[in-house]
């Protein structure tokens, strides 16, 4: 039986009165590139927070790899890597600087911290400018050096937060083998992203979550068989549109903007 | 196709630009949660106005009195109050107060004339503007309750001069503005500004010690100064009312001139940025040279003993220190007090004369100062994390290990300032007895980790953003500062008391040992709040992180 490297159970979170994730109940397999869709404001960001320990949840419960997050937070988070929402980097540091910060913060020894360090600035084309301070990098800078520094200790569970935007064609076709292989070697990718091209190319399996609740799960097989298609093989921005978009109310109404046309 | 508006008028974008500042402090007001804040900023309203209604009595009755009295000549002195006033204020607090970028305009079709006058009328909106425009009202009825006949004039010539305030002011600030877009000279800028401010203090021994040497010269150059607007407007009403149509026409062509010249200067200004003046503080773009990173970071730096995770933050501590070159500027302040409260209250040549406060009682309370100024940042310590603050809890540790990186860094910045303050204060005024000194480094141990629980929690519980080398809207928690007031005053308070009971008691002994003990004590607190205080952290973790990376 395959290893479960995420599970929530009834995972709920509420704002006040706003029900932001609606107990939900997700697994992921380990090895598995999942992605994780939604429209804005559907609950993403605030599943992915909880999932990384950045956001307590209301209800529910989560194990990631086999144990509970509420009970071993610490061992749990040697085991996962994450890009946050705003990429959560220290600005006045230099990207190496940075990279060997979280490399001890991950427990790491100087030595490895150092040589690992050194390669993703190399991997990441960061290595040029080593005395530039992460505040003075471009957007695109910035993404490429969360990501090294998420997974700088050799996450098993790696969780990335719209990890392409704002990168550029080249590092983001090396990123992109770069986590091809990882999955391969056993690591679990839990992924958002609104480029809906990229999520179809890369995972295996999706989630969407709409209004907090999980609306679709599971292979995108699975998900395209779901749907009733007389024309063959949808898209998964058609499968998209068909989930999310069944009540009518995501669609723009163009006939209001007819002063624009 | 789409349908495309017409061009607005200049005094429809000068309504709509006023409307839109209005709304902003409106909106500012309104999601102002803290009720301290509020209360500030009604009180701070309410002495701005008695300050510029007091000041608009005061230069009335000034117009007033010079005219009638036959003395028009001093009117200029009226002029040099507003232009000092009008000039200085808003440099002085370009840092701190909140502001709004007008130069974001741009992005609407405004033509460059447009985009000028706009940015003069911005000008006018300011207090400093505000507050001249009313006392140069004053003035004026001043004049003319005086002398009815000079009031024509007078009121051209105060157009005239706050026509060359608001364009001078609006250039100081374009040009500021320029030089502060760098990071690095804006934090230079701040720190050399503070401690200039605190050199200040140096201004009444200097000048008791050299101002008759000075005075020659200051007479020498004071003719000079009547080529300054200020005085040409006062020249120009003092022309009016001895009846000299030329002497006021010719200040009035003087100060016009000036118009013109600034006017010029700060179009040129104004048409570079309309233009699309570069201000990003990005660095410019370089080659990508590929070289091998030297292990810059690994450093051998006597950090071996500490665990990983608290070497960690300790090393990220110092390197943010160095990096704000306003906070680091600022700790050449402890050793520059010393001097300067050495030179007026002690020592061998005090300056308030007498024989000056006693060494037992002055080295006890210059640390005390000392302390109260060091501790303060440590009671919103995570301000300077921005998004940083993430990692904290996504990493793997305990949240004490973060305080005690960050404890430890500051107890480090407060030994090396106590000790060159110690070395500053030996040398000034001597050392107080052995029992004062051993009671006062056990209080400084006492004060100092007490204070670091309490500031601990407090750093959890009020968290408040603050952005690095800028004092542009920054501003602590109004409760984390209440926090560090009462447990300062409560610190301070226990620690007289005892340094006082030696005394009462007649046992000289008593406040070292009685401050030895309340060490202990802290230090035994400080080690048991760890585990509460990570505890709350994860409690809080929701509110630090709303609060850090907006």
């Amino acid at each position: 039986m395959p290893e479960i490297a995420i599970q929530t159970q009834k995972l709920t979170r509420r704002f006040g009165k706003l029900l932001a994730v609606d107990a939900i109940d997700l697994q992921v397999t380990a090895g598995q590139f999942f992605g994780f869709l939604g429209p804005n404001g559907a609950g993403k960001s605030t599943t992915i927070k909880m999932l990384t320990g950045l956001l307590a949840p209301t209800s529910g419960s989560m194990q990631l790899l086999g144990q509970d997050f509420a009970t071993h937070p610490v061992e749990v988070k040697r085991q996962i890597g994450v890009v946050p929402e705003g990429m959560g980097l220290f600005e006045r540091l230099t990207g190496s600087e940075y990279l060997h910060f979280v490399g001890r913060m991950y427990g790491l020894d100087r030595a490895t911290t150092r040589r690992r360090s050194d390669e993703l600035l190399e991997f990441m084309q960061l290595a040029d400018r080593p005395k530039t301070m992460v505040a003075d990098y471009s957007h695109g800078m910035q993404k490429k050096l969360a990501l090294a520094a998420a997974v700088i200790h050799g996450p098993r569970i790696l969780f990335l937060d719209e990890p392409f935007e704002g990168v550029d064609a080249l590092a983001a076709g090396a990123l992109k083998s770069l986590l091809g292989r990882m999955t391969e070697r056993g690591t679990t990718i839990f992924l958002t992203s609104h480029v809906l091209e990229i999520v179809e190319r890369l995972c295996s399996h999706v989630a969407i979550i709409h209004k907090g609740r999980l609306v679709a799960h599971g292979s995108l097989e699975e998900l395209r068989a779901g749907i009733s298609d007389e024309e063959g093989n949808k898209t998964l921005e058609q499968i998209f549109v068909s989930i999310v978009g069944q009540d009518g109310t995501e669609r723009p109404q163009l006939e209001e903007l007819s002063w624009l046309m | 196709m789409a349908d495309v508006a017409e061009s607005t008028g200049i005094l429809e974008q000068i309504r709509l630009v006023a409307g839109l500042r209005w709304r902003i402090l409106r909106n500012s007001l309104r999601k102002k949660n803290n009720r301290l804040d509020l209360i500030g900023l009604i009180l701070a309203g309410i002495l701005s106005s008695v300050l510029v209604l007091g000041l608009c009595f005061a230069f009335y009755a000034g117009a007033y009195t010079f005219l009638s009295n036959g003395r028009p000549g001093w009117m200029a002195l009226l002029f040099w109050g507003i232009f000092l006033f009008w000039q200085v204020f808003p440099v002085l607090v370009a840092g701190f107060g909140a502001n709004f970028e007008f130069r974001t305009l741009l992005r609407f079709p405004l033509s460059l004339s447009a985009f000028y006058i706009i940015g003069l009328a911005y000008g006018i909106a300011d207090f400093s503007a505000i507050a001249s425009l009313c006392w140069l009202l004053s003035m004026s009825i001043g004049a003319g309750a005086a002398k009815p006949g000079v009031l024509p004039a007078m009121l051209l010539v105060v157009c005239v001069f706050a026509l060359f305030n608001v364009t001078l002011e609006r250039l100081i600030g374009s040009w500021l503005e320029r030089l502060l877009s760098r990071r690095r000279t804006r934090e230079l800028f701040f720190a050399l500004f503070v401690l200039s401010m605190i050199s200040l203090n140096f201004v009444t021994p200097l000048l008791d010690r050299y101002g008759a040497a000075m005075r020659p010269v200051i007479l020498h150059a004071l003719p000079y100064f009547a080529w300054f607007p200020p005085s040409l407007a006062g020249r120009a009403i003092a022309a009016m009312a001895q009846l000299q149509p030329a002497g006021f026409l010719l200040g009035s062509a003087g100060l016009l001139l000036y118009v013109l010249l600034f006017s010029a200067l700060l179009w040129r200004r104004f048409a570079a940025q309309y233009h699309g003046e570069e201000l990003s503080e990005t660095a410019t773009p370089v080659h990508a040279a590929v070289r091998p990173v030297r292990g810059e970071t690994d450093t051998a730096d006597g950090l071996g003993l500490l665990s990983p995770q608290v070497a960690a933050v300790v090393r990220k501590e110092f390197r943010y220190l160095t990096r704000n070159s306003f906070a680091f500027l600022t700790l050449l302040m402890p050793p520059l007090l010393v001097l300067l409260f050495s030179s007026q209250f002690a020592g061998r040549h005090p300056s308030i004369g007498g024989t000056g406060v006693s060494t037992e009682m002055f080295f006890p309370g210059i640390m005390a100062y000392l302390i109260l100024i060091l501790m303060a940042p440590a009671y919103n310590s995570f301000a300077y994390e921005g998004r940083g603050i993430q990692i904290y809890f996504t990493a793997p540790l305990h949240f004490r290990q973060v305080f005690l990186g960050k404890n430890l860094m500051l107890v480090s910045v407060l030994t090396v300032e106590i000790a060159l303050s110690i070395g500053m204060l030996t040398y000034r005024v001597g050392l107080p007895s052995a029992h004062m000194l051993l009671a006062t480094i056990a209080a400084i141990i006492f004060t100092v980790v007490g204070q670091l629980t309490i500031a601990n929690w407090s750093s959890l519980n009020f968290p408040r953003k603050l952005e690095f080398g800028q004092m542009r809207g920054q501003r602590q928690s109004g409760m984390a500062v209440l926090v560090a007031f009462g447990s300062q005053i409560l610190m301070g308070g226990i620690s007289a008391v005892i340094l006082f009971s030696g005394r009462w008691t007649g046992n000289p002994r008593f406040p070292a040992e009685a401050f030895a003990f309340l060490a202990a004590a802290a230090v035994g607190g400080y080690f048991a709040s760890l585990d509460a205080l990570t505890h709350l952290a994860e409690k809080k973790k929701e509110t630090l992180i709303e609060a850090l990376c907006r």
